[in-house]
């Protein structure tokens, strides 16, 4: 009699511990290499329910705005395999992107309900630039200053075409010192009075489909008095400023896709 | 005994090594060894409102998030948009202000990034993250 | 036979140009971190090479610069300090060329105001000098 309670125990706490859920990764991190020109990258988390258990999808959370990441299926039944697809909006982002999904499960085992799913997208863009902006301050001697654009190599970028919002700067392109690098200078016809130039820079290549790149170069205001008083020319010079804000800059021609 | 000029180059270099060593066991915990320490760049509500007119507010969260509501003022850079939303930013900036950068919380990384591209692509050098970042402000104005 | 005289200029040179490896070295010894900003600003190293280097750098200054002044492996001195010249002004003039905005740091921040060419009339000067006593050193091991 108590031999078959000890085994009905040793039993039920054997088949209690078998009654486990587990949700398998392939992988939780996946490096990703988006093409020029692509908008997004995407990246498939696929499970696995090993266990023998149902397992049910809490919340699937993206750590920023620009990243969605959706699941095939709220439940998973043991045995099933499914996926969460992370897809990354990439905006204007450029570089390395680390983006992360935190997947939150019923596991009740608390070392398995949640996992991070890592997203790494290394992006390259079609033309490199810096600065963004070039500036002269007012008075200043009007030298040429130099804007630095490095093509990517696998675009095939012959020339860049640059142009001005405003005729008060021209700018001349050269090849740059390394293959691939073009050497934008910016020259301002004065610098007695504020500017605001968008540059919008367009480059030729096959793989390029209707991309501008815009850089700003502005002569500055005189630099506030101490005053603070407002003068009139001063005031001119900001509803200048405003006005070329306003009026729509060929930058508009970038396509938003 | 002539020792050449090379190996006593070396010898002075192997010497210099003492000092810099002691120098750097004595600032370890104080410099960043791996990347540019970025925590001056953050900046209190306090200070950043003391600014008043000279600082220039730039709201780096997602654009539904900026059409809710907003710091009074801000302008909009994120880097879904950052081409199209840039040159607004570079129009209104001159030498004299300040650029305080925030987002939904210390935890989202889009203000550090969006200061550090403005810092690193445009140049721009007194930029700064909101600590504490939207949350900050609106408890603020309750 | 050098004349005293010469002897005596050649000595000052070394003194002189000692010197201001010595106070470079410990202008930039004492803020390390500035310097390392410094050296940032050029865009030409990453950042842990940078920090690293704005350690040692402002050492090796120094104890060059001693050598320079006690004659204590004088020609290796001579030779370190030539060449850390030479690199330095090729980075500025890259440096110049590309646009950046850099504070030379090689004075401190007590420099900061020269303008670019003051700075590089400096240094060739500094460089001038440094050869010419390397040319004067290997003159006078020849004599011995």
């Amino acid at each position: 009699m108590n031999t078959n309670l000890l085994i009905g125990i040793v039993a039920l706490t054997a088949l209690a511990q078998e009654a486990r859920s587990e949700l398998k990764w392939e992988q939780t991190s996946v490096d990703l290499k988006p093409a020029l020109g692509d908008k997004q990258a995407v990246a498939h988390f696929k499970y696995e329910n090993v266990g023998n258990t149902p397992i049910h999808f809490e919340s699937v959370h993206a750590s920023c705005g620009c990243t969605t990441a959706q699941t095939q299926n709220e439940q998973v039944a043991p045995g099933q395999k499914g996926e969460i697809t992370a897809t990354f909006n990439i905006g204007g982002r450029t570089g390395t992107q680390v983006k992360t999904v935190t997947v939150r499960t019923d596991d009740p085992n608390p070392a398995h309900s949640t996992t991070v799913l890592t997203l790494k997208a290394v992006i390259t863009p079609l033309l490199e630039i810096q600065p963004t902006l070039v500036y002269w301050q007012n008075g200043e001697e009007p030298k040429p200053k130099i804007i630095t654009a490095k093509a990517n190599k696998d675009a095939a970028i012959k020339k860049l075409d640059v142009v001005s919002s405003v005729p008060d700067f021209t700018a001349k392109v050269d090849a740059g010192s390394a293959p691939n690098e073009f050497k934008i200078s910016v020259q301002p016809r004065d610098t007695t009075k504020a500017v605001y130039a968008t540059l919008t820079i367009k480059p030729d290549s096959p793989a390029n489909t209707g991309n501008t790149f815009a850089v700003a170069a502005r002569v500055m205001p005189p630099a506030p008095t101490s005053g603070t008083a407002i003068t009139p020319s001063t005031k001119a010079t900001v509803s200048t400023v405003r006005h070329d804000l306003v009026t729509p800059a060929p930058t508009a021609a970038s396509p938003r896709q | 005994m002539k020792v050449s000029a090379i190996r006593q180059a070396l010898l002075l270099i192997a010497l210099a090594f003492v000092p810099a060593i002691g120098e750097a066991i004595y600032f370890r915990d104080k410099v960043s060894w791996q990347s540019p320490d970025r925590s001056s760049e953050m900046v209190n509500l306090d200070q950043a409102q003391s600014w008043g007119a000279n600082a220039i507010w730039v709201d780096a969260r997602p654009d539904n998030e900026f059409e809710q509501d907003h710091v009074p003022g801000a302008i909009p850079l994120n880097e879904d948009r950052w081409n199209e939303l840039l040159p607004t930013l570079l129009a209104q900036w001159s030498l004299e202000k300040k650029i305080v950068v925030y987002c939904s919380s210390q935890s989202c990384n889009a203000s550090r990034e969006v200061a550090r591209r403005l810092r690193d692509e445009a140049g721009l050098k007194e930029v700064f993250v909101l600590q504490g970042g939207w949350e900050t402000w609106l408890k603020s104005k309750r | 036979m050098k004349s005293l005289s010469q002897q005596f200029f050649w000595r000052l040179m070394d003194l002189i140009v000692g010197g201001i490896f010595i106070y470079a070295g410990v202008i930039k010894a004492v803020a390390p971190l500035r310097f390392a900003i410094d050296i940032d600003n050029y865009k030409m190293l990453p950042w842990a090479i940078g920090v690293r280097l704005a350690f040692y750098l402002p050492w090796l200054e120094l104890v060059c610069g001693i050598a320079l002044i006690l004659r204590f492996f004088y020609r290796g001195g001579l030779f370190i300090l030539t060449a850390l010249t030479f690199i330095f002004i090729a980075a500025s003039i890259i440096a110049k060329v590309r646009g950046l905005d850099i504070t030379c740091g090689c004075f401190g921040h007590t420099s900061k105001n020269w303008s670019f060419t003051a700075h590089l009339a400096l240094d060739f000067a500094i460089l001038i000098t440094l050869i010419a006593l390397w040319v004067s050193s290997r003159a006078q091991q020849r004599e011995l």
